[in-house]
């Protein structure tokens, strides 16, 4: 992920210097304020004589060093945001982008609420890490380096006091980072949980009220939570005893200088004035140490982080089209060869076994089984929700997957059995498949599905706003909605997966009779339920246990196939 | 102001665009102070944990002061040429560091503990309150948005209380501390240096109120991120079958810039707190310099006070210094407290009642019920109905008359505006919410199954059945024998929408109602996408499991509902035809045209 940062390269460079100089102006400033007390209030050197002049001319020269000092560090400010938080926005809007080109499956594999989490908390997290590594750890480690560089040039024996506390603390440092990096991955993994619990019971509230959940989801959330809220605390228990211990090393530091110091004061090597500025230099490290451990909390989480953005980087899409871009004779012919079908991950278990399969242009096809034969399946290999486990799909003789992704959608327009409606305005959601739609267009095609009724029944008509899941509509009022946006994006294949379930027969026999008049051309697929909404079409497949049983015309099965009457019956005689 | 700015920006749209999302939750200024305290208050339950914590940070403090006393003593006897007294220092030092070390793992680890358990309960207070709004709330509102409140600001509150918590402590007890010094020491002075006192409140408050406005917008912005994000990968299908991926993600990239300038302006104000207090804090270390000098000069005080007041000066900046590093967290967390305490706030959904049905036949009454979901756009209108115990009773009618209103208000998901429901008599208001829910059994349009195994999922409805129990329920619904198909029957875990069709979905659903064993079974659409022979024989298995049991089932398909013990017709939110399947026929009214036109009217 570090190819990111090229880009602002020079935000990235410009904020550690600012910090340089906010830092130096720092390490400045006491000196000027040892003149101030010592020589100006003081007057150490005039025998106790103060010196207001020189107090308020240092005085000056102090606030002017802290301006600029102030003007650096804000600056460094400036830069080291400018560059964490676009390189995480550069990130956040390829992560996006990437999920928004993943298959159905594997979607489904990250679930919603990880999805979520990776989006937004963990690149938070990598923020933070980058601008906590830019200023942060710039700042400290300067304040650190220099404080054990002025102590080194000070007295070599002082080094060895140094020489021998560093590597503790490296050990120390090493230690807890390695200690704390898999727990941080743990930690986001346990965010995903609350996530999906969250998830569930705010897209499902009406199943937990009715069946009186809400103690048993809190339950559930409350392991969720505690397991999310255990594992920070052991990462902040585990930090809790890092600060105390680098302490210890470096305290024990100060008592040795001191102790050195004694041995070479008496020797006459070093003065009393040297020991103490030694011993502020080592409170210096220390101070830098204490800051450094903060930092290191940030970063493994960042690490941690990085490592879960980097999994939906790195995922390969496992549908990519191919490179056709589309341009053929046939227009609207599709082709089954042999194919079979089990979903991805759920064993050999066969949704769909040997279908052969054309349906011509301009045909209305219907689809008839029960309840999981692999009606859904079949139309979803059209579109490429999925692909086909064995044999192949054509659309106008050509292989789908040699289709590009778009070019083959473009010719598939799919009303999907869930009609999903989005937080948007009634016209937004119809014109979802063809944003340039003219205002007529989408009329056109409210009025067709037969929605343009209830639409202007609405106070505020087509600019009505419907919320996430379409909670405001009724489900005969989504499925039409679903119904014009498939009909307004004008494609060659138009499929109806069961989403005129909801509307009664009135409105559905009229939007029937519209498709056919204006939509004569398109080729139509049809799942359905009731023998009414399919009897008008040229052929109906009757498909059981994933095979087609039959295929033919309404006066045709009803001669022929059992199954069919069966279901004719089902739906008729009492 | 800037609330103001951010309300018009969030109803702005370009033509062809989507809209503004999430336009009811225009963030209200909440106070800040009110918000602190509340936060405040989840600490008074812990007082022990908090009492403790003092102690020791106290503790640390008076280490941390001790300590360089006795280093200068230290370097007093070096420059003294006294090796003797030495050692004695350095054990106390010893000591004092090693009280010192305990107390610092002492203090972070309690403020761990405090700040996990705070945070904790902080989430189960938000879960209980999100579980217990009422539907419509959730209805009308971004799920991913409420997602965000949930994980986003609690976590920004966590990270404060447990980073800050002790900075601030100590920092609060060693500005008093030394204020009390000072007056002690010099009353002019110290007032002089309370210069830098006001300096640093009126830098913070300008700073805090333009700050604030930043970070309440990035954390309704990182909420409308999340809300895109839930939304659009719950709807992912039909996003990819209109190969809507490019105008999803130029919408999610539009929230991101903007949540990316927001994050950038807050971040930036938040990190100029330090460097700005540094040049106050030297402004006022100048000051003392200068005043006390001339103080000093004329004899008002004494040499020695002056050295002290200085040290007291550096002293006196530190905390404050170090409450400004973490001020940009806080006002974070202040942000975030006030999204979660808005959603704690919203008024709870009413179940109030003390009354029991669990011996209730099931006579359901509708008078003069009045409802609208909108104020102004009444959807039923002067509903009376009533329902005999152990009847079947069916809704029919065009899409949008309000059949599934009723179901809405039946389970008082909504409130009706006028009219009363009864059960058996009594008014549903009186009933207690719990029972009347418990005794009632429902099947959506919409199907709800959670990420966990089949067999959890149909035991929701009754936890404590038995897995005979189950698998009856889930025969009669004929799901049994594809449930043995999946990979590992009852214990596969259900992931997303994936391999599962609708039909298949809604099956589980019914054998979950079914298990429920409800006095009252209400079935909307809920084979819709069923085909109609399993449909025929999940009703064959009902007659059994249903007798004595009130069921209210709303279809289309007629053949759903022909053989129910009474039919109702709606149209607009009124009744217009009641009557069995035979009895409709013969009146030629609405449902008879219903019928014609699914049926015979094509002469099939």
């Amino acid at each position: 992920m570090l190819k990111y940062l090229k880009k602002y390269w020079v935000y990235f460079l410009l904020a550690p210097l600012f910090m340089v100089g906010e830092v130096s102006m720092d390490l400045l400033q006491p000196r000027l304020m040892a003149v101030i007390v010592d020589e100006g209030v003081l007057g150490l050197s005039h025998g106790g004589a103060g010196d207001l002049g020189l107090v308020i001319r240092t005085g000056f020269q102090m606030v002017g060093l802290v301006l600029f000092g102030c003007f650096c560090g804000i600056m460094s400010g400036v830069f080291a945001n400018l560059c964490s938080q676009k390189y995480g926005n550069d990130i956040r809007k390829d992560a996006f982008r990437k999920v928004m080109s993943f298959s159905l499956e594997q979607t489904d594999r990250f679930s919603t609420g990880s999805l979520i989490t990776r989006v937004t908390n963990d690149i938070t997290q990598v923020q933070n890490l980058l601008s906590q590594c830019i200023r942060g750890f710039v700042r400290t480690f300067l304040l650190f380096a220099g404080g054990i560089l002025c102590m080194l040039t000070l007295n070599l024996s002082f080094g060895m006091v140094v020489a021998c506390a560093l590597p503790l603390i490296l050990i120390c440092v090493v230690f807890f980072i390695a200690k704390a990096n898999p727990m941080f991955g743990i930690l986001q993994e346990k965010l995903d949980k609350v996530n999906n619990v969250m998830q569930e019971n705010v897209s499902g509230i009406r199943v937990v009220k009715a069946y009186v959940k809400e103690e048993y989801e809190k339950e559930r959330f409350g392991a969720a939570n505690g397991e999310l809220v255990g594992t920070q605390l052991d990462v902040l228990l585990l930090f809790s005893y890092m600060t105390p211990i680098m302490n210890i090393i470096l305290n024990v530091s100060v008592i040795a200088v001191i102790k050195v110091g004694a041995l070479q004061v008496g020797n006459g090597t070093v003065t009393p004035g040297d020991v103490m500025a030694a011993v502020t230099y080592i409170s210096q490290i220390l101070n830098a140490v204490m800051r450094m451990t903060m930092i290191f909390q940030t970063v493994s989480r960042g690490v941690a982080s990085g490592k879960r953005i980097k999994e939906v980087l790195v995922c390969e899409p496992s549908i990519q089209g191919g490179s056709f871009e589309g341009e053929t004779k046939e227009k609207g012919k599709v082709e089954f060869k042999n194919v079979s079908f089990s979903y991805p991950g759920m064993g050999t278990e066969k949704v769909l076994d040997t279908i052969n399969l054309t349906i011509h242009p301009g045909e209305t096809f219907g689809i008839l089984g029960s309840t999981g034969c692999g009606k859904s399946s079949l139309v979803n290999l059209i579109p490429r929700f999925y692909d086909v486990t064995e044999g192949s799909v054509l659309v106008d003789d050509v292989d789908v997957r040699d289709y590009t992704l778009n070019a083959l959608r473009k010719k598939v327009a799919a009303a999907l059995q869930k009609s999903e409606i989005f937080s948007a305005s009634i016209r937004e959601n119809i014109a979802w498949g063809d944003e340039a739609a003219s205002e007529e267009r989408i009329r056109q095609a409210a009025s067709l599905a037969q929605a343009a009724e209830f639409i202007d029944s609405k106070a505020e008509g087509m600019d009505t706003w419907v919320t996430q899941g379409g909670h405001s509509l009724s489900g005969g009022q989504k499925q039409r909605l679903a119904i014009a946006r498939a009909v307004l994006k004008n494609a060659e294949i138009l499929i109806f997966d069961d989403t005129t379930s909801a509307l009664d027969l009135k409105t559905e026999a009229a939007l029937y009779e519209a498709l056919r008049k204006e939509y004569a051309g398109v080729t139509k697929i049809i799942i359905a339920q009731r023998i009414a909404s399919v009897k008008d079409a040229d052929r109906i497949a009757v498909i059981e246990n994933g095979r087609i049983m039959a295929c033919g015309s309404h006066e045709e099965l009803m001669e022929n196939s059992g199954i069919y009457r069966d279901i004719y019956d089902s739906q008729l005689k009492r | 102001m800037a609330e103001k700015k951010e309300q018009s920006m969030s109803n702005y749209r370009l033509p062809g665009m989507r809209g503004p999302r999430n336009r009811q939750e225009v963030e209200k200024p909440i106070e800040g102070k009110k918000t602190i305290l509340r936060l405040v208050g989840y600490f008074s339950s812990e007082r022990n944990v908090v009492l403790f914590l003092l102690l020791v940070v106290c503790l640390v403090v008076l280490a941390s002061v001790y300590a360089p006393k006795l280093q200068s003593n230290a370097i007093d006897s070096i420059s003294a040429m006294d090796f003797d007294g030495l050692p004695k220092i350095l054990i106390t030092m010893l000591a004092v560091y090693g009280i010192q070390s305990l107390g610092t793992f002492l203090q972070s680890r309690e403020s761990a503990i405090l700040s996990q358990r705070v945070v904790k309960r902080m989430r189960e207070d938000l879960f209980d309150c999100v579980v217990n709004l009422p539907v419509k709330y959730i209805d009308s509102h971004s799920h991913g948005d409420i997602m965000s409140r949930m994980t986003n600001d609690v976590e920004n509150i966590s990270n404060t209380v447990s980073q800050s918590l002790s900075s601030l402590f100590s920092g609060v007890l060693t500005v008093f501390g030394t204020v009390a010094m000072m007056l002690y020491l010099c009353p002019p002075l110290a007032l002089l240096s309370c210069t830098t006192v006001l300096l640093t409140l009126a830098a913070t408050k300008m700073l805090s109120s333009a700050m604030r406005s930043f970070y309440r917008k990035r954390q309704v912005l990182l909420g409308r991120l999340n809300g895109t994000v839930e939304e659009m990968v719950t709807g992912y299908k039909t996003v990819v079958a209109y190969e809507r991926q490019e105008a999803v993600i130029e919408e999610f990239n539009k929230t991101s810039e903007e949540l990316t300038k927001a994050g950038i302006f807050a971040e930036i104000l938040g990190g100029s707190m330090g460097p700005v207090m540094n040049v106050i804090n030297n402004v006022g270390f100048v000051i003392i310099a200068a005043f006390g000098g001339y103080f000093a000069v004329n004899h008002v005080i004494s040499i020695g006070v002056i050295s002290a007041f200085i040290v007291y000066a550096k002293q006196f900046g530190r905390p404050i210094d170090e409450i400004a590093q973490i001020y940009g967290q806080i006002q974070t967390a202040v942000a975030g407290a006030e999204r979660v305490f808005a959603i704690m706030d919203e008024p709870r959904e009413d179940k109030s009642g003390d009354q029991v049905m669990d011996n209730a036949k099931g006579v359901i009454t509708f008078k003069d019920v009045r409802f609208s979901y909108l104020p102004g756009q009444e959807v039923l209108h002067d509903f009376n109905l009533e329902v005999r115990a152990g009847h079947k009773i069916a809704l029919v009618g065009a899409t949008g008359s309000g059949k599934t209103t009723v179901v809405n208000l039946l389970m008082r998901f909504y409130d009706i505006d006028s009219g009363e429901i009864l059960i058996d008599g009594v008014n549903i208001k009186d009933i207690d919410c719990k029972n009347l829910r418990e005794n009632t059994a429902i099947v959506l349009q919409d199907t709800v199954l959670f990420a966990d195994t089949v067999r959890n999922n149909l035991k929701y409805s009754r936890q404590e059945a038995e897995d005979r129990e189950m698998e009856e329920a889930a025969k009669m619904s004929n799901c049994h024998d594809m449930i043995l198909r999946l990979k590992d029957g009852y214990d596969t875990v259900l992931a997303g929408e994936g391999y599962m069709s609708q039909g298949q979905r809604q099956l589980l659903s019914i054998a979950r109602a079914f298990l429920a064993q409800p006095k009252i079974l209400i079935l909307d659409e809920a084979t819709s996408s069923v085909d109609t022979r399993t449909e025929k024989r999940i009703q064959d298995a009902m007659v059994k499991l249903m007798e004595n049991r009130t069921s209210l089932i709303i279809a289309h398909r007629l053949s759903t509902i022909q053989d129910a013990d009474f039919i109702v017709v709606m149209e607009q939110g009124r009744i217009i035809e009641t009557g069995n399947h035979e009895e409709l026929l013969k009146q030629q009214g609405k449902y008879y045209e219903l019928y014609m036109t699914q049926f015979s009217g094509k002469a099939i």
